[in-house]
Order: structure tokens, then sequence, then C-alpha cells
């Protein structure tokens, strides 16, 4: 079922306008829009600056605690990118995706936000979740250098930082989350629209969807192996790959849907894949295993999401239209959609108590980097704080 | 980590999954019928396992009921990965290491494997088993005296080479070695394996590893030589200087002893010996001599009781030079990263540079009075970085580097720079085809560009037409874990810096070895064990005939002074110079080392024989380079300049950070991090002209 965005811009534009007059990019500048007692911490990863933001949102509006330095290079931009707090709340966890040439896991603890370990991954580490079950962390290596080969998955152990398997997956995995019993990690492969199930337990990849006609079959993993592309490509055994005129993945289709995140699933059994080169958000039932639903046309660039606990409103950011959107799942239509104070919207978060969405922005060149708050329930921005440039990692680490 | 399946679930598996557009398997089918009942016993706890042995381990689930299950799943997984492989329920020891964990375990809901350090955690659940593995690191099984001379003669010295290999095979340099010889009154050995031959006669040296030992007799002979001879090339040198000394033995009728060792040292009283100057040099095994002071030196060629000496004058290098400040074309509200000089095809010339972590900006700038340096045109790129900027041979095509465009898909831009004046510098085209990453470095030569995206390659992009970029080749190494950084093209060879792998010489038209943009070959590349390879230079030395790999590190740490946030980072690292004359031997000769700072990008003017190095917080840097190069040239005296870029006003005010130089025309422009172009030139000394054009062309 195909279902078309029936989005409620209006009163979003009106909130922007109110926001406006209040200050923007002032941290705290807002006035929370209803009483709120809750103070949510959060941490912020800033690609451009490789320093990771600590801070707080609460009845004040937004603070910055701590601006913590991150990387082992200090004059090369590393690009922190992932962020994962560990499930009893000690720990919090980031991948500097950027190295030579592979990224590194940062462990810091969140009492004094100091280094505690670290462990080499794969190439460009970026995002991360943590199984609340195993306790094992899962990272996808995103391999933004630009060869469109798969991946991999890395999985380790946060106690000791060790890596301790690469669980092979498709070209370009991003968006890594977990299901709420952490027996499940769920990514999607960007370069070969696909959706990927891991088994946690069983640490290997459990279920693969295709997204659209492009996906590579898995008929052609088994034949090809990790050689999507042609023979050159796959062989770096230095020299030439000369036929390289006018492109070189003749093997491998572009495209379509360029998924770039999954959502945790829902108690409703479902799962939200972001469609960030087709402007479209994918529903897919776990049980099925198959998209269920499409919400067609949305704001441009849909790029990474989250879905409330109850599994009843989604938010998501619109990279390519400087937007926020919030769903309502069960009507499959768009309640809001919230343009953003500055463009490139990239995280996505929605607070424990489902009573806030938090997105981070990257901004252009120079610009700040900065996060904004919206509630959930009237889809109005209630927050906003410039932080370091090209914000994107975001995670919440508590509430109180 | 491996599992077992139930031979029904892999049934099951098979027939979803051939299936052309999806598959999916059946995570549920495999699961002990009740985990929770479960139980998982392994047959081994703990096991000891050579460097390469194997041992398969035989596990039983049983249900509730205590009834085995057949086939039942399990995974394994190695907490030390690298050291002991689990697969398929086999062990394999790959290197030593001492209670290494592999985790055995049934698949179940609420599995957990937090506190893996803590084996009692472990030992509680039923259904997960822990393995510990300890690869003791294997015995030595051989000590080996390499090559030892035929002939030993009394009153000599021989240093013994030798190699010790363990029971995998593998080369132990840290094991314990120990020397002794049977009869100390012939023959003494010193603990490093250094041989004093006392007298003649004979004597066992055993050279002792673990339990293995190399015995060597030896007969010691009467020494006979009579006179030692010295020859050197030069009596009289400057620091920096390298003077070859050539000694010959020869016996009581004056022949010539070829098989006899001579061994070399030097004495030193430097001009400022009272003023607690220590004096330094280098001497190597084969005679070249180098000094770091002025002063006397006293070089002894030592056979047997026989010595004979020379001293020679050392003079210093005096080749310090005054820097002149031209200009500074003030960059404050950014960084700026590295910079381009060239003359445009209307005479004039101009520089282009990049800015860092800012706001993708580019800037060109007319230097032709490089006194006042003016930006004529701004170009601002979709990057928060443009690292690199080039220009061709012809100044008419410049290119540079995007890292954290917008899109994430970086790469780089092709502009027009044929007419400055009047048109600015106009965008031709974008190229980020599998350049996503982000382009850190590029070089253009002959109508491609070489471009790197900081990963593990650097593609070949042909600009004949500039409006149309393409890929013609790329080249990678195959080394384990290989990263690269820069890459720099002349003569139809690229050199390229690989951190760890060095510097890699790759033909793409000029080596001989066929190589071409579209079929590089690779040349050679040179060791660099500190792994901070970041930029290289080649340098075909006129002075010697010499071919020289200028390899400039890149390493250093944040600030770190409590309580003051804005210190810029503390780098380090130093100038590697290898000789390179033979593209499978290059030999690290020399070092320019300036304490306290760390390199970034060099610069050679081959004519003059000139490195200019931007030396991070050490400011920009002039060696003197001419000569034979050996040992330390800072010491040496051989720096000709230095100059730190001072701006009070800077985006980190006085904190000379210096990017990268280069000379032309006479003059030295040099980027810097914290305060922009700069242009200087040295001085010319008293009656000496200025150095001369030092560009590319």
């Amino acid at each position: 079922m195909n279902t078309h965005a029936s989005r409620r811009t209006l009163p979003g534009l009106l909130a922007v306008a109110l926001v406006a007059s209040v200050g923007i990019g002032a941290a705290g500048g807002y006035e929370v829009v209803g009483a709120q007692e809750r103070t949510y911490y959060l941490y912020v990863a800033a690609e451009s600056e490789d320093v990771v933001e600590k801070i707080s949102f609460g009845p004040g509006g937004f603070q910055k605690i701590a601006s913590i330095p991150v990387g082992v290079f200090p004059t090369e931009t590393e690009g922190p990118h992932g962020l994962a707090v560990s499930p009893d709340g000690e720990y919090w966890f980031v991948t500097v995706a950027h190295g030579n040439p592979f990224g590194i896991l940062f462990k810091y603890d969140t009492a004094t936000d100091t280094y505690q370990g670290d462990v080499k991954l794969g190439l460009f580490p970026a995002t991360i979740s943590i199984s609340p079950s195993t306790g094992l962390l899962f990272a996808a290596n995103f391999n933004l250098h630009g060869d469109h080969v798969p991946s991999s998955v890395s999985v380790v152990e946060t106690e000791t930082m060790t890596e301790v398997a690469q669980i092979p997956t498709g070209v370009m995995p991003h968006g890594s989350r977990m299901n709420k019993a952490g027996s499940k990690q769920y990514s999607v492969a960007m370069m070969s629209d696909e959706l990927r199930e891991i088994d946690v337990y069983r640490m290997e990849t459990s279920r693969v969807l295709p997204l659209s006609e492009n996906a590579p079959s898995w008929m052609h993993y088994q034949e090809h192996g990790n050689g999507l592309m042609d023979e050159n490509m796959s062989d770096h055994s230095g020299m030439g790959h000369g036929a390289m005129a006018g492109g070189s993945h003749e093997a491998m289709k572009p495209p379509i849907i360029k998924p770039t995140w999954a959502s945790p699933p829902t108690p409703q059994g479902k799962i939200y894949v972001a469609g960030n080169g087709s402007a479209r958000i994918l529903e897919v039932d776990l049980e099925s295993w198959k998209v269920t639903r499409t919400f067609e046309n949305t704001s441009k660039g849909p790029y990474n999401l989250d879905v409330t606990s109850d599994g009843k409103q989604l938010a998501v950011t619109y990279k390519s239209d400087k937007a926020v959107g919030i769903w309502d799942l069960e009507l499959g239509e768009e309640t809001a959609n919230i343009p953003t104070l500055r463009p490139i919207p990239h995280g996505m978060v929605i607070s424990p108590d489902n009573r806030y969405a938090f997105a981070s922005i990257e901004g252009i060149g120079g610009e700040p980097g900065s996060v904004e708050a919206y509630d959930m329930q009237t889809g109005e921005r209630v927050g906003n704080i410039d932080l370091a440039k090209q914000a994107g990692g975001i995670v919440v680490w508590k509430m109180q | 980590m491996q599992r077992y399946r139930l031979a029904l679930a892999l049934a099951l598996v098979l027939t979803v999954s051939f299936s052309p557009l999806s598959y999916a398997q059946a995570p549920e089918a495999a699961q002990a019928s009740d985990p929770a009942a479960a139980k998982l016993q392994i047959d081994i706890s703990q096991i000891k396992l050579e460097v390469g042995e194997t041992a398969t381990i035989t596990a039983t689930v049983t249900d509730a009921d205590g009834n085995v299950i057949e086939t039942p799943e399990l995974i394994y997984f190695s907490m030390a990965r690298r050291n002991v492989g689990i697969k398929d329920g086999v062990i394999e020891a790959y290197r030593p290491g001492e209670e290494m964990r592999i985790i055995a375990a049934v698949p179940h809901d609420g599995m957990n494997f937090r506190a893996l350090r803590n084996p009692a955690a472990i030992a509680a659940n039923p259904l997960i088993q822990m393995i510990t593995v300890t690869v003791p690191t294997p015995p030595i099984a051989d000590v080996t005296i390499n090559d030892p001379p035929e002939l030993f003669y009394s009153g000599t010295r021989v240093v013994l080479e030798t190699t010790v290999t363990d029971a995998s095979g593998a080369e132990r340099t840290e094991a314990e070695l120990t020397f002794d010889s049977s009869d100390a009154s012939v023959a003494r050995v010193s603990p490093s394996g250094t041989l004093s031959l006392l007298a003649p006669g004979n004597a066992t040296i055993v050279a002792k590893a673990g339990d293995k030992t190399h015995s060597l007799p030896i007969e010691v002979m009467a020494n006979g030589t009579a006179s030692v001879e010295l020859t050197a090339s030069a009596e009289d040198a400057r620091t920096g200087d390298v003077v070859r000394f050539w000694a010959t033995a020869r016996d009581a009728n004056g022949g010539t002893l070829d098989s006899m060792p001579v061994q070399y040292a030097f004495q030193t009283r430097t001009i400022n010996h009272e003023l607690g100057d220590p004096g330094s040099g280098m001497i190597t095994e084969d005679g070249r001599f180098v000094a770091d002071e002025a002063g006397e030196y006293t070089i002894f060629a030592m056979a047997g009781a026989h010595t004979a000496s020379m001293t020679i004058g050392v003079t210093n290098r005096d080749v310090k030079r005054e820097i002149e400040i031209l200009g500074q074309g003030a960059v404050r509200d950014r960084a700026t990263s590295d910079l381009w000089v060239w003359e445009g095809p209307d005479g004039r010339d101009y520089a282009v540079t990049g800015t860092h972590n800012a706001d993708g900006h580019a800037y060109f700038w007319d230097v032709t009075d490089p006194r006042n340096m003016q930006i004529i045109d701004t170009i601002r790129v979709d990057a928060r970085t443009v690292n690199d900027v080039k220009v061709n041979e012809e100044g008419t095509i410049a290119v540079i580097s995007r890292e954290g465009a917008s899109n994430r898909r970086n790469g780089l831009v092709i502009l027009d720079v044929s007419d400055l004046q009047n048109k600015g510098a106009q965008i031709l085209s974008r190229y980020d085809d599998e350049l996503t990453g982000g382009v850190h470095n590029v070089f253009v030569y002959e109508d491609h560009v070489y471009a790197l995206s900081a990963g593990q390659r650097y593609d070949i992009i042909n600009i004949e037409d500039p409006t149309a970029p393409h890929r013609v080749g790329r080249f990678e190494l195959d080394t384990p874990g290989h990263s690269i950084h820069d890459v720099w093209v002349t003569d139809g060879i690229a050199y390229s810096s690989n951190w760890l792998d060095g510097v890699v010489a790759v033909d793409i038209g000029g080596g001989d070895k066929g190589g071409t943009p579209r079929s590089p070959v690779m040349l050679g590349k040179t060791p660099y064990p500190n792994g901070w390879n970041h930029a290289a230079f080649p340098f075909r030395s006129k002075s010697t005939g010499k071919f020289y790999m200028i390899g400039g590190d890149e390493a250093g740490e944040r600030g770190g002074t409590p309580g003051y946030d804005g210190e810029p980072p503390r780098m380090q690292g130093w100038i590697h110079i290898f000789e390179w004359d033979e593209w499978d031997n290059p030999t690290e000769v020399a070092r320019y080392q300036v304490p306290e700072a760390g390199t970034h990008n060099v610069w050679v003017d081959e004519e003059n024989e000139i490195l200019y190095v931007a030396y991070y917080q050490g400011g920009l840097r002039v060696v003197d380079i001419s000569g034979e190069l050996l040992g330390d040239l800072y010491r040496q005296g051989r720096e000709i300049a230095y100059f730190l870029p001072f701006d009070p006003d800077g985006f980190v005010p006085n904190a000379p950070f210096t990017w990268g130089p280069q000379p032309f025309k006479g003059n030295i422009f040099f980027a810097d991090y914290h305060s922009g172009l700069w242009a200087v030139r040295l001085k010319p000394r008293e009656g000496e002209e200025g150095v001369a054009d030092g560009s590319r062309d």
C-alpha cells in the first residue's frame, strides 16, 4: 500500500515564525512550549571539528555542558560519526570514521567524559548500536572512501574493547539500530538498496530485504562474494585498473532507494526505512519481511528517523529539504513538517518518554552545527542550540 | 564465530534463500527447544596450543531432561582473533598470547556477554562456556651467527650478526641472546656480540638463545699488520661535509692485507670545547665521516696493535643567511592550508591558497609584487576544507580539493585560471566519482590529476578536456592495512606518501618500466618504521649525482597545557633522507630534525640544492642539502635560515604553524595555518647574488 504524504505544514511554519521572533540560534532562547520538568542529556558528534558535544535540554532550554575533543590526529579532520550509550548509561561510544585507513571506536565514561579505551574497526565505521542483551556493540563500516564494494558490520565486546567479529554486509552499510530485546540489529546498505537484519546472538546476517529491483540478489552475493564489481575493482594488487574510463562497476546497478537509516522495530513489528535517494519512507513488516507501506513523495532526502516507543509516531530528518517531519504512523500522514533553522538536518532521536524529538543539523561550510528540539505532540520547535561544525551523530544519554 | 545448524533448519534456509530477490533464514528454527533449561558442556575449558596448532572442541547440549540435542546450534567467537581463531569448532593458534578467551554459546533470548573479564559470570550461564587458550611463545629453534669472516686476526674486533628464529619460523629479534667464549685469553665477546680478538690461538664462540646455541670455532691468527695507512678525501671540511677515509693495513713487507678488518673511531675537540660543547659527528663502517661541530677531529683507523690517525680541521658550515620579510597576505578569520605559486599566461605571478576546517574558500592572489600581495578572486565551494591546491604546468588550470561537502560527495573542483585579471577563477567542472570520502591531496601532471581521498589509493583522472574529467587509472598497494596521504609527480614518476608503507615510487611514463597513467607500474618503496610518512619530494643532487628521496613525517598530539585551551597542537616528526639510486635498495642516510617541532610539507630547489620545510610550530626552515648527505643535518649547521611567522592578530595569535613552502623566482612563499600567505627571501650574503629561481619550471 502506498500512502502519499499529507503534510500539515502550516502549524510548523507558524512555529518557525514564533521561534524566529524569540531568537534564532541562542541556547535557551526558546520559551519551552508546555511545562516540562524533565531534563534530557544528549551527546552530539560534530564531524568537522572532531568534538563530541554534551548538552542538556530542560525547562530552561538547551545548555552546553561540555565539548570533548576526540580523535588522535590534531591536524586532520577525523570525523566523529556514530554515538551510542551503554545500556547502563555509564559509558558512551563514538566512531571516528577516517583513519589510516581503519576507523576507530572510542569509549568514554559518562560521569567524567574521559577516555576509557579504543579499538580499530573497518573502513569508515559510522553508525553504532549496542545490544542491551549481549552488551555487544555493532558498528556499520560505511566505507565512504568511494569504492562501492560490500563492507561489514563490526561486533565489539565493549568491556575489553575487542572486535570479536566482522559480519559481511552490503555496499555502504549505514544506520545501525537494535530491537528492544537486543537480539536483532538492523541496518541498510545505501548503495545496494537493502535492509539487513543481523541475528545478534548468532552474529550473522539472518535476513536481507532488497528494497528495489536494483538490489543485488542473494544469488549474486553467492556467486560474487565480495566482488560485486568487475575483477579489476576487487583486485587490490596495486596496478593500473586501466579500463576505468566511463564507469567501473558494470555488475552493479545504481541504487534507486538509497536507504540511509532504519528505525528501531516498533511494538507493532514494523521498521521504517528512510529512502534518501527517492523521497520515500518504507514500512517493513518484520513478520512477513516485506514492504507493507510506502510513504511516497516525502520532502526530499529523508535521512534519519526514529519512532516513539509505542510505535505511533515517527520523526524524520529531510536532509535535502531543510526540514524535519513528524508522522502519525497509524494514519500514515505527516502531521508536521518543520523547516529547520539551518540546512542539512542529519541525526534524529526521540526522547525515551516520547515527548521530544531532537535533530542534529549539520549546517553548510563554516556554519555552526546545531541541535533543534521539537515537541512531538504540537510539532513545534521548542529549542535550538549552536554547536561545533557539522553536528551529526546524536544520542540521548539520560533523562532526569 | 561459526555455528552448526540442524539439518532441517539448513534445508529450510536453502529453500527460502534461493529466491532471486530475497532470502530469509529461519532464525528461531535451530535453537534449543527450551533454551532456558538447556545446558552447554564443552570438553575443553583450558588449552595450550603451539603456534599453528589446532584443537577441536566437542560441545554437548542437553535439554531440560538431560537428553543430548543432536547437532545443536552453537556460536563461537575469539576475544583475541588476531592471535587465536575459531572456525567450525576448531581452534587455531596464530600468535603467542596468554590466557586468551574463546566464547562458546548456545544462542538464546537474553544472551549476555557482559562481564567477559569475569570468568565466574560466564560460568554462571549454563549456555555460555569459555575456553581459555594459551599460546606459549614458541621455543627458540635456531640461532645462527651470520656470515662470519673467514679469517680472524688478533688485535681486531668483529661485530657478530646473528639471527634467532623460533619453532614457528618467526624471527625473534627480542629474544635474549648471550655470547660466550671458550678461551677469554684468545677472544672475548661483549654482551651484544662484539668480538675482541686478543691473541693468536683457538677458541669457540657460542651464541645462545633459549636452549639453542650456535658454536663458531675460530682460529685467531697473529696479526701481521706492521702499519696502517690512512688517507682521506679532504683535510679540511665544513660541518656537514662528508669526508671519506680509506685505511689500508700493510705487512712488514709493505704488502696489503686485504682481509684485515679495520675499525674507525674519532676524537674531537670543538672550538667551544672549553664552553662545554661536546662535539659530535658520525663515522660509518666504510669510513665516511661527517662532523656536527667546528673544531679538530682526529680519525683513527685501527688494525691490531697498529693505528693510524689523521686530524682534520672542521669549520662552521657558515651557510646562515638572514631572511627578509617581503609581505604577508593575511588570512586571520580562518585557517590556511596549502598554497601554489605560478606565473600566469599574462606574465604576472599568482598564488592560490586553501582554507582548513572553515567555509570552503580558496583565495587567488596576485603576488607579482610580493610586498603587496592582493586577493584578486575568491572561490567558495561546498566544503569545509580545501586542503590542497595545485595548478597545471601551463598556469591555466587549477585543481582544488574538497572535504566536508554538505552532500558528502566531496571530490575535486577544476577551475580555469588562465585569465585571472579579467575573468577571475572560473569553475569548469567538478569530479567526485568514488572520491566521496573527501579528497585530501591532489597533483596535476601532464593533463592528469592524481587525487586521493585519504583512503587506500589514488585515482588518475584525465583532464585533457577539463570540462569532462574522467578516471583512467588508479594505484593501490596490496600490503595489509595500507593507507595513503599524498602524491607528488615529476619526470613521469609518482611518489606517494603512505604512512607505514613509506614513500612509494610508481612509473606513470618516466620510469622505464612501461608504466602509464592508465597502467601505473610500481618501482619501489622505502621503509618507514615510524609510520609517519606524510609527504615526499624527490631530489636529484647535482653535486653528487645521487638520487635522494625527502620523506616528511606528520605526527603530533593535541596541546595539553592545563588551563590553556587555545594551545595549538604539539607536532612532532622529522625529515627522512633516503639514498635511492636503485629502486629496490633505498637506504636512509640522513635526517633533518628540529627538536620540539614537527614537519609538514616540503619543497626542494634542485638548482640551488636547498630544502624548504614547513615545520609547523617551528615555522619555515631553509636547509642546505648540497653535497653528500649523512647524519643529522640540523646538528651539522646546514640550516640556512628559519622564520617564525608571528601574527598578533592571527587566527590563533602569535602561533606559528607553517603548512607549506614554495620557492619561486628567488623568493620563498609559504602558507601558515594561523596567519595566511607569506613572502620572504633570503638576503644575499655579502658579495653573493640572491638565490636563483627555484620554481618547478
